[in-house]
């Protein structure tokens, strides 16, 4: 610790550049971004300034600390839009939010601004060597949006909050209409829709019933071979049972 | 000195025909960068972002941009880019530039450390950077600025810029400062102001306050030299005189600061108009207000103000209004003809009223999210003014999506469960208001950055709402030492993780630093003094098994273990070595219920306990051997408290029985026999416990700050049948500060309650010795089978903020404990009273100091108890 405590210490940039790059190259990327961010503000507009940048940016991207790598990665595009390293930048800024994003159960905002990100890379550099995993990235951040929304939507079904189901389970669906968990949501709504009926009065059973008999026939038309059918089908068979005696009581 | 010009159009350029009505492109085939020392050339050519090969327009936004670039980065005092030569469609540019000098240091004269580094937080000096006009002015008015708000309004400020020898091309900066004195305000006067008096308008000014003075005795001194006045007959002086009288001679508030401010004064002012407006005072202006200098360091502010006449409310006009009818609306704004004319009254009734009911509210509760409501003076007579209520009422909106954003630590269910907002839901604003308040509560958010965004979509008539959420930390370390009695020096570790989750703990890359996000509850305690006593509990609740409904579901284990001194003192003896040891296991299930009201829970629960004694005489009456104890708990709770750490209205009960099985029925032991063992016969203990508690919270005054808490607390033990009859676990130890711990006492399976004033469990039949433990003779059963405590605390708030919570309180108490039926009489109680105080700090928990005197003496004891401290920590039931 004495050897890098010299270095930091040490009044000439050039000593701290070499020991950085010296560090970067054994993989101690935490010495590294500490000299690297000391002589950052020193090499601006030298030559060494852009590899610095760059350097750095790694460090804070292999040190885990992908927030502030993405930032950096940015600033080094927008400074060095021209640099051949600033194809490479770009895709870094977008796969630094990627692997900053939590799980689906927490905050997304990083996750949908590494989509926007990476849309964007793709859009600049169609031909990138770098496309296949940007594609890869958009997919499965999009896919972790969809369990978000359907974990979301859920919830309500599992809380028996059969009213809120069926409207968050009907958002999700207009959400994301190529969804593999499109499936479940769709039987979750007859199943939620079946359970409300259940519960109501009978002057609101009729029409919740009836909804109960267009979600299932929709889902039937959509799933044919869909592994809730039989569940469904029961609830189905039984709703029109109970419109059939609804109508008797009604004459 | 550093302006930014673009030469594109330089003389050469137009001999090249370039000109702006007439653009050309140019593939350029040559950049050079001129006027450059330090810097690269290629650094720069590469921050421009032109390229050799681009094709360009001249002019161009290509040029301009290269430019701006270039500035944007701050390292040169001066850009231009010129054309330096055309050769058919080519062109040659030259970048010129003048390189600026770089900040290398910065030091202050005239300010002492403590402001220096007060100011370096303020200054955003980088060294390294440019040094350039605005760095030098901006430093000028960001040092000036730091110390105008702190009273020295005549600071001066200069910075030079010194050439750095030490490093070449280099500019230190000297911030010379010279703040000269505070300026302190003497006196404040008002003029006509026939109807307020000039003490609440000072009292108005909330910032702005006269420097403290007492010049009672320079006034009584001058009377004293005019006696002509004690000649004249005595005038009767009202009390409105003797206060004008007071307030010109004494002002004694020495921590309202008296300095001159005047972002401050300006706020000042505004508040004074809005207090003469409340007034009915609609039209009052302050006419001038001068400031001058009083002398060098002080100054005198006046005011002239011009009142105008008092209003009144004449007719209220509602327009309109199709769902509630002009009458529903009259009520709930609560204003009627000839009240005091007041718009912020009104604006306060039809927005948000803190305390009631608002016309807003009536409708925004009803779906009504669209609402809109102007009032508009309609006519003004005289002093009276009607007002017409303009309402478009709108459709009412249905809740549609519901989304939650910032919860970088704690899952989306464990908040979504906590919200009121549900889709499909009319919106109502009550269901926001709750949602709020739960949020807040969970602990797990800073309370007030939790706040929502509507998203209203007028065409569908529904509302998106996302919950914005900003995490913080509530774990607690409990860290602390203390004399625990007979034990001397008793350290204590615990930790509580109020968000833990389970689930995470495989994954080692969503610790944050520990597994957290499922709002469980994770305590860990270790209490010890060494080998003497030891004792180690660990707690784990999940307020939401199952995910479906609040119902929690809690596993402790708790273990501990005594040793006698002497045992302690001799280690390789196999004979005397006296130790407790007590396991348990309690697993507990508990639910909000919602009838009778959904403020009362149910919690049942399931525990085993085990003492294992080796010639310990702790008052059992059995000294080695065995005890089992199963018990089912049953506690019933109403809790309605509006606040946890200061309530300050509502009431707690709580119900509770705790039952053991009936062993004696089919142990087929003769229980009645004298000589039976008591360590067989308490191998299964058996009772049945019934406590009850009720606190009671009081407000005395309208800002709910002084509080009056009324508690009572009642409990007895009882036996399944004569013979067995009550065993000697469970039993009450009532007395002192209500903390476990102490000489003999076991925790677990002693039921330890406070009376202040008393020393700890004393008050304990049959023996009511100093330690409140059993003297010699073994096989006397320590504890009472019955008591009952009653108390009255008057407490007042210093801070309730989430930072902390400190309140002091007198206090009266009394209780009294007996170990059979007969001598249970209510009325026969140790009685105390005291003062003390308890603070709260969110990572330390609640500490609380009393003192407290002991009116009443103790069987065998010489005295009254008399003066007793004590010291709490945690909140006490009891």
């Amino acid at each position: 610790c004495g050897k890098f405590r010299k270095i930091e210490k040490s009044p000439d940039w050039r000593v701290k550049y070499e020991a950085g790059l010296n560090y970067y190259a054994k993989k101690d990327y935490y010495r590294a971004s500490v000299l690297f961010e000391q002589i950052l503000p020193i090499v601006r507009g030298l030559p060494e300034g852009e590899k610095v940048q760059f350097y750095l940016a790694y460090c804070q991207f292999y040190d885990k600390l992908y927030l502030l790598a993405s930032e950096q990665f940015k600033t080094f595009y927008e400074t060095y839009g021209r640099s051949s390293l600033a194809e490479e930048a770009r895709y870094m800024y977008a796969f630094s939010l990627y692997e900053s994003s939590p799980n689906a159960n927490l905050d997304q905002t990083s996750s949908i601004d590494a989509m926007a990100a990476m849309q964007e890379f793709l859009n600049r550099y169609p031909s990138s060597k770098f496309r296949d995993k940007a594609v890869e990235i958009i997919v499965s951040t999009q896919e972790k949006l969809e369990r978000k929304g359907f974990e979301n939507a859920r919830q309500y079904h599992k809380m028996r909050q059969y009213k809120a189901a069926i409207v968050a389970l009907n958002n999700f669906k207009n959400n994301f209409p190529d969804s593999k968990f499109l499936e479940e949501a769709y039987f979750l709504v007859i199943d939620a829709e079946y359970a409300l009926a259940q519960q109501s009065i009978i002057s609101k059973q009729g029409e919740r019933y009836k909804a109960v008999i267009e979600y299932y026939q929709e889902f039937l038309d959509k799933y044919p071979e869909s592994k809730f059918l039989r569940e469904a089908e029961k609830q189905y068979a039984d709703s029109l049972e109970k419109m059939n005696s609804l109508k008797k009581t009604n004459l | 000195q550093f302006r930014r010009r673009d030469r594109t159009t330089t003389p050469q350029a137009s001999e090249n025909n370039l000109n702006y009505a007439n653009p050309a492109e140019y593939t350029i085939a040559g950049i050079e960068v001129k006027g450059i020392n330090v810097l690269d050339k290629n650094a720069m050519i590469s921050i421009s972002g032109l390229k050799v090969g681009d094709k360009i327009k001249i002019p161009g936004d290509a040029i301009t941009g290269a430019i701006r670039k270039i500035w944007k980065y701050g390292l040169v005092g001066d850009v231009s880019i010129e054309v330096s030569k055309i050769e058919g469609t080519n062109v040659y540019l030259n970048i010129v530039l003048a390189e600026r000098s770089r900040l290398t240091a910065f030091y202050f004269t005239g300010i002492n450390k403590t402001q220096e580094s007060g100011l370096k937080e303020d200054l955003k000096l980088i060294r390294g950077k440019i040094v350039n006009d605005a760095m030098v002015r901006n430093t000028e008015l960001a040092v000036k600025k730091y110390f105008v708000k702190k009273g020295f309004l005549n600071t001066d400020v200069k910075v030079i810029q010194e050439r750095d020898t030490l490093n070449q091309d280099g500019i230190k900066l000297k911030i010379a400062v010279n703040t000269k004195s505070k300026v302190k305000i003497n006196a404040i006067s008002f003029e006509g102001n026939d109807n307020i008096d000039d003490a609440t308008l000072k009292r108005k000014l909330k910032k702005t306050k006269e420097h403290p003075r007492f010049v009672l005795h320079r006034t009584i001194l001058r009377e004293l030299f005019a006696p002509k006045k004690y000649l004249e007959p005595a005038e009767k002086v009202s009390w409105k005189q003797t206060k004008e009288f007071l307030n010109e001679n004494i002002k004694l508030n020495i921590f309202a600061s008296s300095k001159f401010i005047r972002s401050e004064y300006e706020e000042d002012k505004k508040k004074l108009i809005e207090y003469y407006n409340s007034k009915g005072y609609r039209d009052a202006e302050i006419e001038v207000d001068s400031i001058y200098n009083h002398n060098f360091r002080t100054i005198n502010i006046d005011f002239k103000i011009y009142e105008g006449p008092k209003y009144y409310f004449r007719n209220i006009i509602w327009t309109g209004n199709y769902i509630y009818t002009d009458k529903q609306l009259d009520a709930v704004l609560g204003i009627s003809k000839g009240d005091v004319y007041n718009k912020d009254l009104i604006d306060k009734k039809l927005q948000f009223n803190p305390k009631g009911m608002d016309i807003s509210g009536l409708y925004m509760d009803d779906g009504y999210l669209f609402f809109r409501i102007n009032p508009v003076e309609v006519a003004v007579a005289g002093d009276s003014i009607d007002v017409e209520m303009r309402i478009s009422e709108g459709e009412q909106a249905t809740i549609n999506e519901v989304t939650i954003s910032g919860n970088e630590r704690t899952s989306d269910h464990v908040i979504r469960r906590e919200l009121s907002t549900v889709p499909g839901q009319k919106f109502r604003r009550s269901d926001i208001i709750r949602t709020q308040q739960s949020l807040s509560q969970l602990g797990y958010f800073a309370p007030d950055k939790v706040s929502q965004n509507l998203v209203p979509n007028p065409a569908k008539g529904t509302v998106d709402i996302e919950w914005k959420v900003e995490e913080q930390s509530n774990d607690q370390i409990e860290l602390s030492g203390g004399w625990g009695g007979y034990y001397g020096f008793v350290g204590t570790l615990g930790l509580t993780f109020n968000n833990f989750s389970i689930r995470n703990i495989p994954h080692l890359k969503n610790w944050k630093p520990l597994p957290v996000g499922d709002g469980q509850r994770l305590q860990l305690r270790m209490q010890a003094n060494g080998r003497q006593y030891q004792s180690y509990s660990f707690s784990f609740t999940e307020p939401w098994l199952g995910g479906r409904k609040p119902h929690s579901f809690t596993v402790s284990l708790n273990s501990s273990v005594q040793r006698s001194l002497y045992g302690y003192q001799m280690p390789d003896s196999t004979t005397a070595n006296p130790t407790m040891k007590v396991h348990s296991i309690t697993v507990g299930l508990g639910r909000r219920l919602e009838w009778p009201d959904n403020y009362f829970t149910l919690t049942n629960s399931v525990s085993y306990l085990r003492y294992i004694l080796n010639d310990w005489d702790a008052g059992l009456g059995f000294s080695d051997g065995v005890s089992n104890s199963i018990t089912f708990n049953t506690t019933l709770a109403r809790n309605s408290v509006n606040e946890i750490m200061y309530p300050s209205q509502g009431s707690t009960i709580s119900l509770s029985l705790t039952l053991t099985p009936p062993h004696s029925l089919w142990r087929g032991l003769d229980y009645s026999d004298p000589n039976l063992d008591p360590a067989t016969k308490f191998a299964w203990i058996e009772f049945h416990k019934w406590m009850f508690d009720a606190k009671y919270y009081l407000p005395l005054d309208n800002k709910k700050k002084l509080v009056l808490e009324a508690k009572a607390h009642f409990g007895f033990i009882g036996s399944y049948s004569r013979e067995a009859g009550i065993g000697p676990f469970e039993r009450f130890f009532l007395g002192g500060d209500g903390l476990a711990g102490g000489f003999n006492s076991f925790l677990l399976g002693q039921e330890i309650i406070g009376l202040r004033g008393y020393q700890n469990n004393r008050i304990t039949p049959p023996l009511y010795d100093r330690y409140g433990s059993v003297s010699p003779g073994r096989g006397v059963v320590q504890g009472g089978v019955v008591y009952d405590k009653l108390g009255l605390e008057l407490r007042y708030p210093v801070t309730t903020g989430s930072a902390a919570t400190i309140y002091g309180f007198i206090f009266t108490e009394a209780g009294n404990n007996w170990n059979n039926y007969e001598d249970f009489n209510p009325f026969n109680l140790y009685k105390s009273a005291g003062v003390g105080a308890r603070i709260f700090m969110p990572a330390f928990g609640l500490i609380g100091l009393n003192w407290a005197y002991g009116f009443d003496r103790l069987p065998y004891a010489q005295d009254r108890s008399g003066s007793q401290f004590h010291f709490t920590i945690g909140q006490q039931i009891r």
